[in-house]
């Protein structure tokens, strides 16, 4: 992968972002705030999924409502992402939180696929619950667990590099 | 503003001041802590601003939307005032000359008093008795002022 990362870092979109002043703050602050679209509406989607808030709703409905909103914040979050790696994706790729931060994604994106392939294709079964079955809220509490390792690697990152 | 620089000395020279100085891990552990209560508080409000300008979840009483998320904005709100505190604690000389951080403790001030009084307000008041033109108001208001909020902040760490 080296050599990938070492032709990535040369590119002229790469030097680009490093040596421009303000595009890097600019795509930096897109990122931090883009949290508020993609993990900040899911935080709420998975306060319905654990069961601690808008119990008297159908968990589908909220969902359903949210979605659009949350697909653009994870747009803009991936692609603000990508551009910052490839300003500097020698030292991320170099960085054991990046790195950890790329797993934790991994696995939140593996974490939905099994929700969505499992117990929200029976969601007409569970929807007006209250309190969500136990999968469910399974699913909700290792997306909040995942969501904020994230965060926390990213940050880290941000310090490390 | 001169006036205030004493206050300003004072604050960069605390204990909690130095020991956050001091050590490699204080700081990105409280910027993350931070981070975190950022996404909660932009996140519930962007749920209840949406609501409340009409553009989602128009099924959900927005009355029991609000206060269903009240609490988990207000903790947020909080552990943001706590954090943000010991954050301008270890760099408050920094701060001191920072026009972003002038304009962010503005944004800030603007931000909670909104909150405390019209947002809590419109939220919560029978849907009926407010016009759907008071409610858009009341929502693209209060996410300018929260995300300029967040964008005044990035730019204490950015700009001079």
């Amino acid at each position: 992968m080296l050599p990938l990362v070492e032709w990535l870092y040369h590119t002229s979109i790469s030097v680009a972002i490093r040596e421009s002043s303000w595009v890097f703050p600019i795509i930096e602050t897109t990122h931090v705030l883009g949290l508020s679209l993609s993990v900040g509406v899911l935080f709420v989607s998975d306060l319905r999924l654990v069961g601690l808030a808008l119990r008297r709703r159908p968990a589908s409905e909220l969902w359903g409502q949210l979605k659009p909103w949350m697909v653009a914040g994870f747009i803009v979050m991936f692609s603000s992402g990508a551009l910052l790696f490839w300003s500097q994706p020698i030292k991320a790729y170099q960085s054991v939180f990046f790195r950890a931060k790329l797993a934790m994604l991994l696995l939140a994106a593996l974490n939905a696929a099994v929700y969505h392939t499992t117990i929200f294709r029976r969601i007409n079964e569970w929807d007006d619950a209250p309190v969500p079955p136990t999968q469910a809220r399974l699913t909700g509490w290792i997306s909040l667990a995942l969501w904020a390792g994230v965060i926390a690697a990213g940050r880290t990152m941000a310090y490390t590099l | 503003m001169s006036r205030l620089l004493p206050l300003f000395e004072w604050c960069d020279n605390t204990r909690v001041s130095v020991a956050i100085r001091d050590s490699r891990v204080l700081f990105p552990v409280i910027e993350t802590v931070h981070l975190f209560a950022l996404t909660i508080l932009l996140g519930t409000t962007i749920v209840v601003s949406l609501r409340l300008m009409g553009v989602t979840l128009r099924r959900q009483p927005l009355a029991e939307l609000a206060a269903e998320l009240a609490p988990w904005m207000d903790g947020s709100i909080v552990v943001m005032l706590a954090s943000g505190a010991l954050l301008f604690l270890s760099e408050a000389l920094k701060c001191y000359g920072s026009s972003a951080f002038r304009v962010k403790m503005l944004l800030l001030l603007g931000a909670l008093v909104f909150h405390v009084t019209v947002f809590r307000r419109v939220s919560r008041a029978d849907e009926s008795k407010v016009g759907p033109a008071w409610r858009k108001a009341a929502g693209a208001l209060g996410l300018a002022l929260w995300f300029g909020v967040g964008l005044a902040g990035r730019g204490i760490a950015f700009l001079e």
